[in-house]
């Protein structure tokens, strides 16, 4: 207040004892009183006290003996005042307090690939009074050791999915004699369906022949479960699996495989003294947001420093001790100054910096210094002087010490074009952590670019140098150590008891010639290549038997129209009904892909479906087990399904949600009583039950099965269940998720299990006799099918169990990608001038800045995911696209858009250009945000956007309503394609499109706010059709930075427009293909290296062999 | 007359006064000033001149009451109520500073076993330590007193008194001269200055006064309280 009014008015202080005093205020107390108070007691004070009004803390949660029956207050009836005042709610007290009788079912989040624990709560009061049995929210689950209780935006979102009010209700069939595309449905049953497909598959088995094991493609998109997905094309006896790993992390896996056998690498981030993550992922968004967000916050709180290397200030990089801005694809440059550093450096008391205790152990430079002819192969290279006189370790670091000598301070500020400073910040806090560095290389660099998994392969380096690759506490381990993968192996519930025998086949349509050290399959080429008449026949004309067509292809959770590279070369594909003869998608939600396919089969989201789940986020093996709640709330309250198979589908119908199935059952289903239902193809057995072979294995019976090759958790299921038949699964179900082992360090060093003269390896004895021991200790024996297998290695005088490899230690030297024909990258190298980037292509990025020479050419970094959105499966959830709003606009430093006059706002035509062929693919408009969050010269737009619909919806004929196409997150556009050229251009914001159907017919209660959609949704736009498929020559996943060319738009272009030449984008691919790959050829005896991963279907040495003419 | 009776007349006078200004101070505090309110206030000198800088406020000539309660009055009352300051006792009370709305909080219990109920929906707050709930329940414990009064129920009278006490000494007195002294500081309109300064002058002139009552009337009783 102002001076003036003075506080110290003597009058008013005198007034104050006369408050009083005198007569009576002309203004009676209530006249003036807000009469908040009711003196009246007319209700009980306290029915009941097991209630917690207001919990002591955040974490507070239902003990797990309540969750048959929680009753919780009104969330909504607060404001009243709590029972205290109003009592609870009942036939006598109408306007007491609403409690609602809960049953909280443990699922897990299905949304990203962390499966962070979940509890479902089924609303059982409603249910009893007569009403829907539904579930009102997802909580967390306080049981799981990887979420601790936790979830992000995206794990609450599963209530907004479930009851989403675009939700497919039933299966779909294209409507007969309409085209694919043509968004004509008809509405079909589930036996409907499988009748059709299953006699499509059945047909196409019973040939048996080569072919016909190649004609069948099951392409997973979001497996979220360990292994079932495997099984279902390994029981068919088919060589058809198809992952999305190739556009996602084909390129780290590759660099970890080189030096581990092991599919990625693990980190301990809670006991670590630097996080240091490339890119923003692991904390950001992805493997595994929630659950690495919370453990590096813990390592944050006890002192850690967090370092990100990004292009893009991330949300991660904002809050990090050190961003470190890196052109994008030149990370490799980065990682080997450290290792050069690290090699010809001493620390601060004059000691080795090196871990030699560890690189003498367990690095295989023994295999290296023997091979003396790769080494002069090396001096030839020029990458060393001459070859060292002898092969002791010492000589081995005196000649890597030489070999990265080269990887200068300036070498690398020039190339990865970064500031001096931030780089020996950078070394500094790598060297104070010692062997405390923790790091999930993953997304950005190695999914980026032509050679991105060289950036894995020598990110892995310096911490191998430091020995924070040892698996020990607070630094880097390896995914199998951490992982359980049991979901496909519920054989012993089956009439067969046993898995499926190896597949005689080998489809090159998922491992084509060219790649035969692919991390996975080619899937995002599978269009491409069943459309390349040529290059078919220039194989089958060297031998092989390359399929031109297939009959049935079966996406699952996969959208790869929209999320792949080159989007019309697969509408293209996906329209020939002569290529892909019939296909169905097994998916949740709408999506740009299951409107060219001929079914679509709604299938369940987190807490609609049964999976075992488990992923590697820290040094321990937990496990997360899905359930359908709606079914297990049904199933306790004492109701049976009719068809005890069928179950999750019967109670999801019951329940209201829609005829919504789940994989498991529906997957046993079709095998048993649809593609092989006399057992001719020899596929029924392996899903008839043992108990009841006239009908397919349940649920109960498959994870009895499943879970019983978990040991503790068989042992502790026993024990809380004894009565039980099927103990696991009903623990399972209570629990929701399991921890069979915690604190996993070190596994390498176990010492090899022996009983009596046996030594026991990979689940196989092997007798002392057979196993014999190499030059290099490493300790072989042969198994019973007379194959050899490196079991254990011998290190100080102890037998143990070592690493994954050939060589059971860390491959520096990596022999066997010598041997399949690239030996100059056999070790972690890089070029340093542009000479050598030319001739050594294949490990040098697309988006190089060689390549940049006007103004207004960038580098596009495109593979950052939003925290709020996860590919498909989102779409339509409100909650999330309120946040997102398909928004998507391109970050561009701000002194680049000043030199360019764009200002924040400007539609911006974005045009892409191929670096290895000179072709361009075509732009699209988007939206431009000057900033200072990118590094001069590199675009940023996340490829995790720009969804679109062509219908708002569609009618069913005899079916009342008109079903809605993810009305709530994608907008509508128009769309031309001719073979050549296609084009889009949005027409209607999803505003627009909502008000017209904003009374949705479907889920009412969950969907009052319709009319509330105040988003449009036309600020992104569908830039991966534009992107051409960039095939890395050797990890095989598509590269997904693009070389751009960006300008103002023209006024006739819109946000959203895109334009694409993707005759173009076919060359582009081939270019890639021919030009930059060393594909299989006379010499070569087998298809890929047998020890290396070769998901999903085991396959035969037949299968392996080969003859190329 | 005797000296009791003669405290007790002046109690059934004094009442009324202390029911007006009770209810004055915690409707101000309670919800956004209106028209008649205001009128209330001006009609009356005595009430008046407890807003000495309100009734001198130039402003008040310039724009009308509506101008003055939209754009100065219901501003103010937004940011000492609503945004910046936090009117409930728990914040002030409790060592994690987090409001306790739930039937947790001994005020609430207070009431209940008194067979109060607020409506916090009406009074638009979140938890029924609300500083104007709180001078209101004082409001309704005053209109009691006066009925134990009229009916010379000396125990109830008694009784009342205790209860007053206790609650002033307990609750009240504890926490919110400070948040008084925080809303006079950061007031911006004399209307709340003044609110807030006869506020805190009243309820601790009120404490006296009650103790007063006490020792005279109910001397047993009110030596217990310390």
């Amino acid at each position: 207040m102002t001076k003036s009014m003075n506080n110290e008015n003597p009058a008013f202080l005198e007034g104050r004892r006369s408050f009083l005093k005198g007569t009576a205020y002309s203004v009676a107390g209530a006249t003036l009183a807000a009469g908040v108070f009711k003196t009246v007691a007319d209700t009980p004070a306290m029915a009941e006290t097991k209630f917690t009004p207001t919990p002591k803390t955040l974490s507070f949660y239902p003990p797990l003996e309540e969750w048959n029956s929680f009753t919780e207050l009104d969330g909504d009836d607060w404001k009243r005042g709590g029972t205290s005042r109003n009592g609870v709610q009942s036939e006598d007290n109408p306007d007491g307090i609403k409690a609602t009788e809960y049953m909280l079912v443990p699922t897990a989040c299905s949304n990203c690939e962390a499966s962070c624990g979940l509890t479902a709560w089924v609303d059982l009061s409603t249910y009893k009074a007569g009403g829907q049995l539904a579930v009102r929210k997802y909580m967390g689950n306080p049981l799981h050791a990887g979420s601790r209780g936790r979830n992000c935006a995206k794990g609450y979102a599963a209530q907004s999915q479930m009851y989403d009010p675009d939700r497919i209700p039933f299966p779909l069939k294209r409507a007969p004699g309409s085209k694919r595309g043509e968004g004509k449905w008809v509405r079909t049953t589930w036996d409907e369906a499988m009748k059709e497909i299953g006699q499509k598959m059945h047909d196409t088995l019973k040939v048996g022949d080569e072919m016909s094991k190649k004609s069948i493609m099951y392409h997973v998109g979001r497996p979220n479960e360990n292994g079932f997905g495997h099984r279902v094309p390994h029981s068919l006896g088919i060589d058809g699996y198809d992952s999305h790993t190739n556009i996602c992390s084909a390129g780290a896996r590759q660099g970890t495989i080189q030096w581990t056998n092991d599919d990625r690498n693990s980190p301990d981030w809670s006991n670590a003294k630097l996080i240091f993550l490339q890119s923003s992922h692991a904390a950001d968004a992805g493997h595994y947001f929630q659950q690495a967000a919370g453990r590096i916050a813990d390592a944050r709180k006890k002192g850690a420093k967090l370092v990100v290397m990004d292009p893009r200030m991330s949300n991660s990089a904002g809050m990090a001790d050190l961003w470190v801005p890196c052109w994008p694809g030149t990370e490799t440059a980065l990682y080997l100054y450290l290792a050069n550093r690290i090699l010809n450096e001493k620390g601060l008391n004059g000691e080795d910096l090196v871990n030699h205790n560890f690189v003498k152990n367990w690095v295989n430079w023994d295999h290296l210094m023997k091979d003396r002819e790769y080494l002069a192969y090396l001096v030839e290279k020029k990458y060393i002087k001459s070859v060292p006189a002898g092969d002791t370790y010492e000589e081995f670091i005196e000649m890597i010490a030489e070999m990265y000598s080269p990887y200068t301070l300036d070498f690398v500020a020039e190339e990865c074009r970064i500031e001096k400073r931030i780089v020996e910040k950078l070394y500094d806090m790598f060297i104070d952590a010692g062997a405390r560095v923790a790091t999930y290389i993953w997304r950005a660099g190695p999914i980026g670019h032509k050679g991105g998994w060289m950036i894995a392969r020598s990110a892995f380096l310096p911490f191998v140098l430091r020995g924070a690759m040892a698996g020990d506490k607070g630094g880097v381990g390896l995914h199998h150590w951490h992982v359980i993968s049991v979901n496909g192996k519920g054989n012993a519930a089956t009439e067969a008891g046993v898995a499926p025998g190896k597949v005689d086949a080998w489809n090159e349509i998922a491992w084509p010639p060219e790649y035969p050290l692919s991390s996975y399959e080619m899937s995002h080429i599978m269009p491409h290549l069943l459309m390349d008449d040529e290059w078919r026949a220039k194989w089958n004309a060297k031998g092989l038997n390359v399929p031109e067509k297939l009959a049935v292809w079966i996406p699952r959770m996969y959208n790869p129209v929209w999320i792949n590279p080159d989007g019309f070369r697969w509408i293209e594909a996906l329209k020939r009904e002569d290529k892909i003869e019939m296909s169905f998608n097994l998916s949740p939600t709408w999506s740009e892909t299951n409107w060219y396919c001929d079914f679509i089969l709604p299938v369940g989201l987190a807490g609609e479906r049964h999976d075992q789940h488990s992923e590697a986020t820290q040094p321990s093996r937990w496990l997360s087990f899905r359930n359908p709640a709606l079914r297990v709330a049904l199933e306790k309250m004492g109701w049976k399904p009719k068809d005890p198979t069928r179950a999750t589908l019967e109670a999801h119908i019951k329940a209201g949600l829609g005829e919504v199935w789940e994989e498991v059952e529906f997957w046993a289903n079709i095998m048993t009583h649809y593609v092989d239902p006399d057992g001719s193809l020899g596929v029924r057995k392996y899903w008839a039950s043992k108990e009841d072979p006239t009908r397919c294995v349940t649920i109960p019976e498959w994870y009895q099965a499943a879970f019983d090759n978990l040991p503790n958790l068989k042992k502790a299921a026993k024990a809380s269940y004894p009565d039980s038949k099927y103990p696991n699964y009903e623990m399972m179900r209570d629990r929701g998720t399991w921890l069979e082992e915690d604190n996993i360090f070190k596994p390498q060093e176990r010492p090899l299990k022996k009983v009596g003269e046996n030594y026991i390896a990979h689940g196989h004895e092997y007798h002392e006799s057979e196993v014999v021991k190499d030059e290099f200790g490493v300790l072989t024996a042969t198994d019973a099918h007379g194959k050899e297998e490196a079991i254990g290695i011998e290190i100080d005088g102890e037998f143990v169990e070592g690493f994954h490899t050939l060589t059971k230690k860390l491959d520096f030297y990596c022999e066997w990608f010598k041997e399949w024909k690239w030996p100059e990258y056999a070790i972690p190298i890089y070029p340093t001038t542009k000479e050598d980037r030319v001739k050594m292509t294949h490990i040098v990025t697309q988006v190089h800045h060689d390549f940049m020479q006007k103004d207004n050419e960038f580098a596009l970094n495109t593979v950052f995911r939003l925290p709020y959105n996860i590919h498909t499966r989102s779409v339509n959830s409100k909650h999330l696209m309120e946040i997102s709003q398909n928004h998507n606009p391109v970050w561009i430093y701000t002194e680049d858009a000043k030199k360019l006059g764009i200002k924040r706002g400007d539609a911006v035509k974005v045009t892409i250009t191929d670096t290895v062929s000179g072709l361009d693919s075509g732009y699209f408009i988007a939206m431009a945000v000057p900033t200072e969050g990118t590094m001069p010269g590199v675009l940023a737009c996340s490829h995790h956007a720009g969804r679109w619909k062509l219908k708002n919806a569609v009618e069913i004929p005899g079916f009342e309503h008109k079903l809605g196409i993810m009305g709530v997150g994608a907008p509508l556009y128009e769309m031309t394609m001719d073979g050549k050229v296609g084009t889009l251009k949005p027409t209607e914001g999803l505003n627009e499109g909502m008000q017209a159907r904003k009374d949705t017919w479907q889920f009412k209660e969950y969907n009052k706010d319709l009319d509330n959609i105040w988003w449009d949704g036309l600020s992104g736009s569908w830039q991966n059709a534009v992107a051409p498929s960039h095939p890395d020559p050797i990890a095989g996943n598509h590269a997904w930075h693009q070389k751009v060319i960006m300008e103002l738009a023209g006024k006739d272009d819109k946000i959203g427009d895109i334009y694409v030449n993707y005759e173009n984008n076919m060359k582009v691919y081939q270019a890639w293909r021919d030009d930059l790959t060393r594909p299989l050829d006379s010499t070569d005896t087998l298809r890929r290296p047998k020890h290396i991963k070769r998901p999903c279907v085991p396959l035969s040495d037949k299968a392996y062999a080969v003859n190329i003419k | 007359m005797k000296a009791d009776e003669y405290n007790m007349d002046l109690m059934k006078q004094e009442i009324e006064n202390r029911i007006a200004i009770y209810a004055l101070i915690s409707r101000l505090m309670l919800v956004e000033v209106d028209e008649t309110f205001l009128e209330n206030i001006e009609k009356d000198e005595r009430l008046l001149a407890f807003f000495p800088n309100y009734r001198d406020w130039p402003k008040r000539k310039e724009l009308s009451t509506s101008e003055l309660i939209e754009q100065y009055y219901n501003v103010d009352f937004t940011n000492l109520f609503l945004m910046h300051l936090v009117p409930y006792e728990s914040f002030y009370t409790r060592d994690d500073q987090m409001i306790e709305s739930g039937g947790d909080n001994p005020v609430l219990e207070l009431y209940n076993d008194l067979d109060f109920r607020v409506e916090l929906d009406k009074a638009r707050v979140v938890s029924a330590d609300h500083i104007g709930v709180e001078l209101e329940f004082m409001y309704m414990l005053c209109t009691a007193l006066q009925k134990a009064l009229e009916a010379d129920d000396k125990d109830g009278i008694c009784e009342l008194l205790q209860v007053q006490r206790a609650f002033l000494k307990e609750h009240l007195l504890e926490w919110t001269p400070l948040f008084l002294i925080n809303a006079k500081r950061e007031s911006r309109t004399p209307l709340y200055h003044d609110g807030a300064e006869l506020a805190l002058e009243f309820l601790l002139s009120d404490f006296e006064y009650v103790t007063e009552k006490l020792s005279q009337h109910c001397e047993t009783t009110a030596t217990t309280e310390n």
